[in-house]
């Protein structure tokens, strides 16, 4: 199937006149920036199958080339600026179109059933502004930068752990910059093909063309939401905390209610949950619980609900149908995997206690409760577990809490270091009210960050937290891109 | 057995009587397959099972702290815990027992699904949760296991169930083998191996150089042990052998390198006042140390300077500080010269707790 549309369309770019292969010719300079800079492993990444054929194409045009064939590989211009690299070297169609160009055009953006290729191209671009603003693209690029300086000096390997940090790095934000790459090479290899489709009266390469820039539309919600979670640890699975405030049993009901939203909102997303420590209040509640959220972006999206959360109802537990307001605190933890630098920790700095434990123990007692805790005694950092079944468990537990509880605190101090990063991390640890729960005298649950509201309480405590999630983290990257902008 | 008998001079005539009123003989001895390796058969209502777990949340409340209070027993939180571990056991579909146990008003997650089922007939759980607060029969003979380290271990009545303390003799064998890699290829023992719980986390340790006799007077203890080391698939490196302590490795004197063991160790008269799950339920013959408890650890001290080569190691687990120092002088005094670097080593509730040193 691919292969006939290969034959097809390269027998299509025969009949391109020789204006265009003089502009090839004389932009050849430029062509070759492109070729280097934009590897064929990049139109790999191009993932919607339907586009396969696009690719093999350009792998026919590499494979023969034939002067004629090269035309569309060529068709694309690098506009260089003097003081760029090539990276941040700008693609464009081959009459001048950029990306930027487009949003900067306003073309109207019509409903999806409309198929007006302008209307799809303009919304594309759109999206891919708000996917480099929220992978804070400049900053991405400068940063980029830095790290091939510092990966082309001859003795980085010299330190080997600093070496593969950069690496790593370098690595990361490079594949973050080949998929932008990729989407904006896409869309502007549809615009140019459908010039061509018109310009030869190809109405039906016009609506495939156009198809598939209804798909890459469609697309791009997701990619939009992709970008939220480009940061280095977003993809961890993570410990959420909830801790009751004061206010007795009432306040302990309301953490057990917000865990429990917790819970069903990993359920919802099929993520493992695992109890790893659980302090029951007297009467009813939580005085605090931990639990392990297991699976992709699982820190990502979860440390969007750190803070404190507001609770405000009739209690039912005050015989006096009293309105109460209670406050639990949510603290959000990545585990970071074997990829991560880790805090080491020594065995001598370490007190393990057994938890509740009293009179004669050993062959006197018989217990299922084998709760540990580790104090880290530099620090004073614990770390609890008594829901394993076995004392070894409950340590090896504890002990990856503690692991992941000294790796926070040391991020945290780094990023004081790097004042850039500071917003974003201090607002992960226990913090400053995020949201409020109103279940009487009115229903409603308010973001107080981003003023997300939403008027039916039950269904976020059951999980649906996701619009709260989405909205604060797009709000936190617009915010960090402003910051951005004003200090450069 | 007589021979052991006869030769113990420290057996106390009462657990002597218990043994010998029920010597079944190891042959028709079958282990009982834990809950949750049972087949899961019994097809049950999820209505049937909340209005179950519903009966016996309640009946776990119910007892509030009053076992606490009269003998240290476990209080409601803890049973409740139980439970939901009893229900992990029994359902085929161990997830599923999250949405019980995650919080009541979770049981709508199993609404959808009609049945559920079961490795064990609704009866016999009301029949178990019943045992289990009314007669404190413990809780890892009602699952039939016992989560010990990384292991889950069958239990059944007649075995002692291993304590999470006796865990770190584990930890103290890895530490003296990581120091000293002869230890790691040699011969170890286990005696008075219960469930066959220190022999197996040992033999995990040492797995594809050393091997480990793990033995035992009890049938039952013998015939459980096997059944957990085979689950294991250690049967090619530790070996079961049925006798009193050493009896059994007379053809091994003096070439093991290591020697660990949780012998019987509280006093005689403290065993009528003990916690009703252990003072009820697990066999004596595990438990009784004689009059000041210290019988059988002095007959392993003598009998470790015998069965120990020159540098071997050796872990005791005691009754708590005064055992401990009590050894610690009993060996440096009275058997001056069979052991060197003694060490006492606390466990995790700050309890002076092991005994460890070497053969000179």
């Amino acid at each position: 199937m691919s292969s006939l549309i290969v034959k097809r369309s390269s027998s299509r770019f025969s009949h391109v006149d020789f204006s265009k292969f003089h502009i090839f010719l004389s932009l050849n300079q430029n062509h070759k920036v492109l070729v280097s800079g934009l590897p064929p492993v990049l139109i790999k990444t191009i993932k919607n199958p339907s586009w396969s054929y696009l690719s093999v194409s350009r792998y026919h045009n590499f494979a023969h080339l034939s002067g004629k064939d090269k035309v569309l590989a060529s068709g694309f211009r690098v506009l260089k600026s003097l003081f760029s690299t090539q990276s941040a070297a700008e693609l464009s169609t081959s009459d001048g179109i950029t990306v930027d160009g487009i949003v900067a055009s306003n073309w109207t953006i019509l409903d999806e059933s409309e198929s007006d290729w302008k209307s799809h191209a303009a919304a594309i671009a759109q999206s891919i502004q708000v996917i480099k603003r929220r992978l804070q693209w400049k900053k991405l690029m400068v940063r980029l930068d830095l790290l091939s300086v510092q990966l082309n000096k001859p003795d980085l390997w010299d330190d080997p752990v600093h070496a593969g940090k950069i690496s790593r790095e370098h690595g990361s934000l490079m594949a973050k910059m080949k998929k932008v790459r990729a989407l904006e090479q896409e869309l502007l290899e549809h615009i140019d093909m459908i010039k061509l489709a018109r310009e030869e009266d190809d109405n039906e390469l016009e609506s495939e063309m156009l198809k598939a820039l209804l798909q890459m539309r469609r697309n791009s919600n997701e990619k939009e939401q992709e970008a939220l979670l480009s940061g280095e640890q977003d993809s961890c699975p993570c410990y959420i905390e909830v801790q009751a405030g004061a206010g007795g049993t009432e306040s302990m009901d309301w953490a057990k209610m917000v865990m429990q939203m917790y819970k069903s909102w990993a359920q919802r997303h099929g993520y493992g949950v695992t109890v790893v420590d659980e302090m029951p209040g007297e009467i009813a509640g939580i005085k605090r619980a931990t639990i392990k959220v297991d699976g992709e972006y699982a820190f990502g999206y979860a440390k969007a609900e750190a803070g404190v959360h507001r609770l405000v109802r009739i209690s039912p537990f005050d015989s006096g149908k009293r309105r109460h307001t209670s406050f639990a605190a949510v603290a959000v933890i990545p585990i970071l995997g074997d990829g991560f630098t880790h805090v080491p920790i020594n065995e001598s700095d370490l007190r393990i206690e057994r938890f509740r434990a009293g009179g004669a123990g050993g062959q006197h007692v018989n217990t299922t409760e084998s709760a540990v805790r580790i104090v880290h005694i530099p620090t004073g950092i614990t770390a609890t577990c008594q829901n394993e079944r076995s004392q070894h468990m409950n340590k090896d537990s504890a002990m990856a809490v503690l692991q992941s509880r000294l790796d926070q605190r040391e991020m945290a101090r780094q990023a004081q270091v790097n004042a850039h990063h500071t917003q974003s991390l201090t607002d992960i640890g226990w913090g400053n009210q995020i949201r409020s729960y109103v279940l009487h005298p009115y229903r409603m649950v308010k973001d107080l960050r981003t003023n997300y509201e939403v008027t039916n309480p039950d269904s976020v405590l059951e999980g649906e937290i996701d619009g709260f999630i989405l909205s604060y983290l797009s709000a936190l990257l617009d915010k960090d891109e402003d910051c951005r902008n004003l200090s450069a | 057995m007589k021979l052991g008998l006869s030769r113990a001079c420290f057996y106390s005539s009462c657990s002597a009587s218990i043994f010998s009123s029920s010597i079944p003989s190891l042959t028709t001895i079958k282990p009982k397959i834990p809950l949750f390796l049972r087949p899961p058969t019994y097809s049950v209502a999820s209505s049937d099972l909340q209005k179950w777990h519903g009966w016996a949340k309640s009946l776990a409340s119910s007892v509030g702290s009053s076992f606490v209070e009269s003998d240290d027993g476990p209080d409601s939180t803890l049973l409740c815990r139980e439970l939901n571990w009893l229900l992990e056991d029994s359902l085929e579909n161990r997830s599923s027992s999250s949405c019980f146990s995650f919080a009541a008003c979770n049981y709508d997650s199993l609404d959808g699904i009609e049945n559920v089922m079961l490795r064990i007939s609704l009866d016999d759980l009301y029949q178990l949760w019943k045992q289990r607060i009314e007669e404190r029969r413990p809780f890892q003979y009602i699952v039939g296991c016992e989560h010990w380290r990384d292991l889950v271990l069958s239990v059944q009545e007649g075995v002692l169930i291993p304590r999470p303390e006796t865990e770190l003799i584990v930890d103290l064998v890895s530490d003296a083998v990581s120091n000293n890699e002869e230890l790691g290829q040699g011969l170890w023992a286990d005696v008075g191996t219960g469930s066959g719980a220190i022999a197996i986390g040992i033999s995990k340790i040492s797995r594809s150089y050393g091997r480990v006799i793990a033995t035992d007077l009890s049938p039952v203890a013998v015939s459980v042990a096997m059944f957990n080391v085979q689950r294991y698939g250690l049967q090619h490196v530790t070996e079961v052998r049925q006798g009193y302590w050493f009896e059994p490795l007379k053809d091994v004197e003096g070439q093991l390198v290591g020697i660990v063991s949780n012998p019987p160790y509280i006093p005689s008269d403290n065993i009528s006042g003990l916690q009703a799950e252990v003072g009820r339920h697990e066999p004596r013959l595990a438990l009784d140390g004689g009059a000041s408890g210290i019988d059988y650890l002095l007959h392993l001290c003598s009998g470790a300077a015998a069965m120990l080569k020159p540098g071997g190691f050796f872990a005791f687990e005691t009754n708590g500080e005064k055992q401990c120092k009590f050894l610690v002088d009993y060996m440096q005094n009275d058997i001056a010269g069979s052991f060197c670097n003694l060490n006492i080593v606390s466990d995790f509730a700050g309890i002076q707790r092991f005994v460890t040193g070497f053969r000179q």
